[in-house]
């Protein structure tokens, strides 16, 4: 028996448990290009949608962006700044990290909600226009970031996407009652 | 278009005609309200592929707006990027609004540290000059306008009339000091029919709000000057006449020597009281004393009286010759020695009477007010010889 072998699994996600990717990947270093994370997203996609059908794929892809955005908000993001300067930071780590481009459209302080796009989108930009929603992860990881910040429930939808090229989405986030 | 009108084969193409103009005129419509900075107004589908780079714009737009917003609201973490050159000024903008900012916070924070200097400073003014007891009274010193005063200056005072004697005197002390006298310490009295309150006070000239000021620090004496006289009155003063003693007598003298203040020394002597005091007692003694000093101090009003010791008294006065002084002294003591005394039971009876010598001290003598004092005495004495007959026929 393997005595040195950790008894926790990594079907349980944690922070940490993503590994010291710079010291693992001394000579490919940290980054890969976005094809490989999209092969990963929309075969794990296509597999989801054929056991559980597309209505379940797409819940199951928006919580497991809520769980990401909020470990993303709890470990990299600064959450006791005012919320303009949260949303600064917010901008420059997604825009860094090459997750998109973040742009504020609007925000409301007295109810809290807001709207905003995503361009350049890790996710969907440049994908073939079909008349499906496929920024169901997005939604989930802008409502567990937002949430993390403001310790309030948020519905984030997708209110408008559209795709030349560079595919922006807008989403619209509110206070859940 | 009516698609069922065209042959089947076309019923795709009128379809995509179809879609092609709705799609152009939702463009043309989007394009409209962007043009008018309408940008909350219906935007095209996701499918109208035609509106895709002005739904970017729009996007850029709407951003931009919320930016705009943030940047008025004073937040200048603000970012744009991948919007070109406009991205490269608006951003230069902000930098150089966050250093402008930065300044205008450092000055900021340096005025309200010298703020909350300055208010340390008067706190511990207004704490220091509330809790003294001497008031600090400040005026300008050409009009006399009041400028500060630590406490209401009318619960120093005594006297309803006091203020305004305070001010005006403060005015004329202000008046007199040198245009480069730092200080001024003077005492002053207020006077009233029926009190008197003394005060000391150093004046110090003051630059204040524009205003050539005198800051007078005001102490209240009166009690000072009280104890002050009930002291001299020890030092000075004869305990059972109440008339000047020898002490201040000579010293008085002495002051009017050195001034060469001219004035007349009048050396008086009682007659017969070792008489009364042998035959009647000291109490009685005491009586004719006190008859005595009492017909002195009637010489006149500035005239000072002082007991020198025993039946000895000395006289000074300035403004008063040799013959007047003469006179009046003959007048008192025929006053005094015109009727035999005779106390109140009738037991008690004897001659009241003194003799008396004067000289007179010019401008311009030399002599030690102990000689002066010895010439009186020796005239006093030729006086005393030449009524023995007098004093002879009276009883004792």
């Amino acid at each position: 028996m393997n005595i040195f072998k950790k008894e926790e699994t990594l079907h349980e996600f944690k922070w940490e448990n993503l590994g010291d990717i710079k010291e693992g990947r001394g000579d490919l270093g940290e980054e890969m290009p976005v094809l490989v994370y999209r092969l990963m997203q929309y075969t794990m996609l296509d597999i989801l949608t054929k056991d559980y059908g597309p209505e379940k794929a797409n819940e199951y892809f928006r919580r497991a962006g809520f769980l990401a955005g909020t470990e993303f908000a709890k470990n990299v993001l600064d959450l006791t700044v005012e919320f303009d300067t949260f949303v600064a930071n917010l901008q420059a780590a997604l825009q860094s990290l090459k997750i998109g481009i973040l742009r504020m459209e609007a925000f409301d302080p007295e109810t809290g909600n807001l709207v905003l796009t995503v361009g350049q989108d890790l996710d969907c930009s440049g994908l073939p226009i079909t008349n499906e929603t496929v920024c169901n992860y997005d939604e989930g990881f802008i409502a567990g970031i937002l949430e993390a910040f403001t310790g309030k429930k948020y519905d984030v939808n997708e209110v408008d996407c559209w795709a030349n090229g560079d595919r922006v989405c807008r989403f619209q986030g509110s206070v859940a009652s | 278009m009516n698609i069922e009108s065209l042959p089947e084969d076309f019923h795709d193409l009128g379809e995509g005609l179809l879609f092609f103009g709705n799609a152009l005129a939702e463009v043309r419509s989007f394009a409209s309200d962007l043009a008018r900075g309408e940008l909350n107004g219906k935007t095209p589908g996701p499918d109208n592929e035609l509106a895709t780079g002005l739904k970017s714009l729009h996007a850029t737009l709407k951003h931009l707006t919320w930016q705009t917003k943030q940047v008025a609201n004073g937040n200048y973490e603000q970012h744009i990027d991948f919007m070109g050159e406009f991205a490269d000024a608006f951003n230069l903008m902000i930098d150089q609004l966050r250093e402008r900012k930065a300044e205008h916070e450092q000055e900021l924070a340096e005025i309200q540290k010298s703020t909350k200097e300055l208010e340390r400073s008067n706190s511990l003014f207004e704490t220091i000059t509330s809790q003294m007891t001497e008031w600090i009274v400040m005026i300008d010193k050409e009009t006399g306008e009041h400028l500060f005063a630590n406490h209401p200056i009318e619960k120093a005072l005594t006297n309803d009339i006091f203020e305004a004697q305070l001010y005006a005197i403060l005015l004329d002390y202000a008046k007199e000091m040198e245009e480069d006298a730092n200080f001024l310490e003077e005492e002053f009295p207020l006077i009233s029919d029926t009190e008197i309150q003394w005060f000391s006070v150093i004046l110090y000239s003051v630059k204040w709000y524009g205003h050539n000021a005198v800051a007078a620090v005001l102490h209240d004496i009166t009690h000072e000057k009280e104890q002050q006289q009930e002291l001299e009155n020890v030092a000075y003063k004869d305990m059972l006449t109440g008339t000047y003693n020898r002490h201040y007598g000579m010293k008085l003298l002495n002051g009017w020597i050195d001034q060469h203040k001219a004035c007349i020394i009048c050396f008086i002597d009682m007659d017969r009281l070792k008489y009364v005091n042998d035959v009647f007692g000291h109490a009685e003694g005491d009586k004719y004393i006190l008859t005595v000093s009492e017909l002195l101090k009637q010489f006149s009003s500035d005239a000072v009286v002082c007991r020198l010791g025993g039946d000895e008294y000395m006289l000074l006065a300035a403004n008063k010759t040799l013959e007047e002084a003469e006179a009046i002294l003959e007048r008192l003591r025929d006053n005094l020695a015109s009727d035999e005394y005779t106390d109140e039971s009738g037991a008690i009876t004897y001659k009241r009477s003194f003799s008396y010598g004067v000289i007179e001290v010019p401008e311009t003598n030399t002599i030690s007010s102990s000689d002066l004092l010895s010439q009186a005495d020796e005239k006093m004495y030729e006086y005393k010889k030449a009524h023995k007959a007098e004093r002879r026929d009276a009883p004792g």
